[in-house]
């Protein structure tokens, strides 16, 4: 017990966190890449190309589209965690935290859109289509939106943390109120629908939950390095960020 | 602790990046008037805001009676009368409305009385049943101070409360203090210039 | 308590009228808009009736949050009031205060654009008003609640009451999508009850959790 509270006090402190997450950053990225190599390698050459449904290449979109749809979920999930740690406990790296999410799980979602506004216009024949999964997307999207606006209409940071982390709050409560009223709505227009029924034929799972796995990656390096960015603005005035600063001209000069 | 009065331990407040306090260490004991002087933006409003639970201090516990005044059986909030820079009366209503309303908060039946004795103790009763936007500037003013009169409490806090006071105000607002500190009250103020008609127990000054 | 907080926000607004019969003239005015817009014709009137009443009651709704909260920010009267009274307390009063102002006066213009919007064409002696007042009924105070937790949030930010709109308007999605439908129900011939249960859900979470949130949105606000 007393071991966890310390690890949690650890990361509660941004230089033991700026200073440690350097040494993680080469082997996210490593891994991430491998992954990502792997991942598109297979879903774009050594994936069959799906004939029932007469998409044809259309269909390698969904290695892209399903991970990133995933993220931005995961990560409004994550953020409105943060935000309630940073509430609860005070900690001031939680708030950090959730704003560094805030950018990155909306280019997820924005990502996630615009690869399946491309995947409707050969299979529906028009870039947008009101089905429930897009619009839940979209939707999510303008949450991203506001939050980022609301957290960057304060001239104060802690109260724009604070704020901020609040509207997280509400907003993932209502994410499956959301999300089931634009299904219910949906099914009433008789909608359409990107998932099929069913389970994946294996040739498509390979490829697909490698590159899950890559986004999951390269999501969770974006985001250290936005907190990274984050904590230096957060702590500019502190001692130890100004002592990296100038050992970090040294180098440069070095060089 | 079983200290009577407001005590803050080590407290820690911060103002958009910038450290107004660190550690500080401060006791109001009853009957006693405090004096809390600094300079322009040295943090004495954001002291006092912190000390009246409006605003979170980044570290550091405040008690009242022994109890932090966060905790739910604390009686803080029902003992003290903060009055800040704002004077927090609504334009559209009259004089009478607005002390009424306040009076009712603090669960006063039937203030009338209440309120024709302090109006009229600052000369601004034949004014009740005008607006509060219809006032001057020094009226309005008065009328913030005739909750001190009209509300129940064992604690002040007051934010330059002698701002844009007329002499005789003035003077009766020193015998208002002093007065609440001789039955038992608290008192933390602020002020520009030194009061010579106050009796000053304390004095903490913000230095950075 | 309570009581005090709730009068104080009536005698405020009695005095300051205006402002709480300016939303009821946008909805008004957005609604017959449309006519002269998509056409006047009766049966498509009718079909789009739902959707129109209903944005614009959202958006009559969200335009109202501003003065009614600003100005207790501003003046620090709001400070004062959380101080004595506890941020939930004071959320209530003013949740309350502002459906009752502005929502149940929506609720009671809306036969007036049923009227406008054709919405009983082709019935006779039918019920679509009442269902249509019965939907607001049931969705104008969540729209207050929701609304309400927004502009605490917004309030001490150096934005305009576009912020707001942009904080709330997604989270609006939902009752739009039920408080339309119950209507289209109605106008189809269907059983709305369905979506006016889940309106009425939809009212009991958000009286659960938004004067808590609003209430401490309120809070960080003016600390």
């Amino acid at each position: 017990m007393a071991s966890r509270w310390r690890w949690f006090h650890q990361l509660g402190s941004p230089k033991w966190f700026f200073e440690k997450s350097a040494k993680w950053l080469p082997w996210i990225w490593a891994g991430t890449l491998i992954l990502l190599a792997v991942g598109l390698y297979y879903s774009l050459w050594a994936s069959p190309i799906e004939a029932r449904q007469g998409q044809g290449h259309t269909v390698r979109i969904m290695y892209i589209h399903v991970p990133a749809a995933a993220l931005s979920m995961i990560g409004y999930v994550a953020m409105a965690i943060a935000s309630t740690i940073g509430l609860v406990w005070k900690m001031k790296m939680a708030f950090a935290a959730s704003r560094a999410i805030a950018p990155i799980g909306a280019a997820m979602t924005f990502i996630a859109l615009f690869t399946g506004a491309v995947w409707g216009k050969p299979t529906w024949g028009t870039w947008w289509e009101w089905d429930a999964r897009l619009t839940s997307e979209l939707l999510l999207l303008f949450l991203y939106l506001g939050f980022i606006a609301l957290h960057s209409s304060f001239a104060e940071r802690a109260k724009a943390d604070k704020a901020a982390a609040v509207l997280a709050i509400v907003g993932v409560i209502n994410v499956p109120i959301i999300y089931f009223s634009v299904k219910w709505w949906n099914t009433l227009h008789q909608g359409y629908s990107v998932t099929q029924k069913g389970a994946l034929a294996p040739e498509f799972q390979v490829p697909l939950f490698t590159m899950i796995g890559a986004f999951y990656l390269l999501f969770i390096g974006l985001v250290i390095m936005r907190l990274r960015v984050e904590i230096l603005m957060r702590e500019q005035k502190s001692r130890w960020v100004a002592d990296w600063a100038t050992e970090q001209k040294a180098q440069k000069r070095g060089v | 602790m079983t200290n009577k009065g407001l005590l803050a331990s080590d407290l820690t407040i911060s103002r958009a990046e910038h450290v107004l306090l660190e550690g500080a260490e401060l006791e109001l004991a009853p009957s006693t008037i405090t004096y809390l002087y600094g300079e322009n933006g040295s943090g004495k409003t954001s002291l006092m805001r912190c000390l009246s639970g409006l605003l979170q201090a980044d570290s550091g516990k405040i008690y009242w009676n022994g109890q932090p005044i966060t905790s739910l059986d604390s009686e803080y909030f029902q003992d003290l009368i903060f009055l800040a820079h704002a004077l927090s009366m609504k334009a559209e209503l009259t004089i009478l409305e607005n002390l009424s309303f306040y009076a009712r908060l603090r669960g006063i039946k039937d203030p009338k009385s209440l309120i024709d004795d302090a109006t009229s103790q600052l000369g601004i009763a034949q004014l009740q049943n005008r607006r509060f936007a219809e006032l001057s500037a020094g009226q309005q003013h008065k009328v913030a101070l005739c909750r001190l009169v009209i509300e129940p409490a064992k604690i002040w806090i007051l934010d330059e409360p002698f701002v844009n006071l007329d002499k005789a105000t003035r003077h009766w607002l020193a015998l208002l203090i002093q007065e609440f500190a001789k039955q038992g009250g608290t008192v933390l103020f602020t002020s520009h210039h030194e009061i010579e008609e106050l009796a000053i127990d304390q004095r903490i000054g913000i230095e950075h | 308590m309570f009581r005090a907080l709730l009068k104080k926000e009536l005698m405020v607004a009695r005095r300051n009228w205006i402002g709480i019969v300016i939303p009821l003239f946008f909805f008004v005015m957005v609604v017959s808009l449309f006519p002269f817009g998509v056409s006047p014709e009766a049966p498509t009137l009718q079909k789009i009736a739902p959707g129109i009443i209903w944005v614009a009651a959202l958006l009559a709704t969200l335009l109202s949050l501003e003065q009614f909260y600003r100005s207790d920010y501003q003046d620090g009267s709001l400070e004062q009031t959380l101080l004595i009274a506890g941020p939930t307390q004071v959320a209530s009063a003013k949740i309350l205060a502002h459906w009752l102002l502005t929502g149940l006066p929506l609720v009671i213009v809306s036969p007036l654009l049923g009227i406008l919007m054709q919405i009983n064409h082709g019935f006779i002696d039918s019920n679509h008003t009442w269902v249509l007042m019965l939907s607001l009924l049931l969705g104008t105070p969540t729209l207050c609640l929701i609304g309400a937790v927004g502009m605490s949030l917004a309030l001490a930010a150096n934005r305009n009451g576009m912020l707001v709109a942009v904080l709330v308007l997604p989270l609006y999605v939902p009752i739009l999508i039920f408080g339309t439908s119950t209507v289209t129900a109605s106008l189809e011939n269907f059983s709305y009850n369905g979506q006016l249960a889940i309106l009425a859900a939809l009212l009991m979470i958000a009286l659960v959790m938004s004067p808590f949130a609003a209430g401490r949105a309120l809070k960080i606000s003016v600390s």
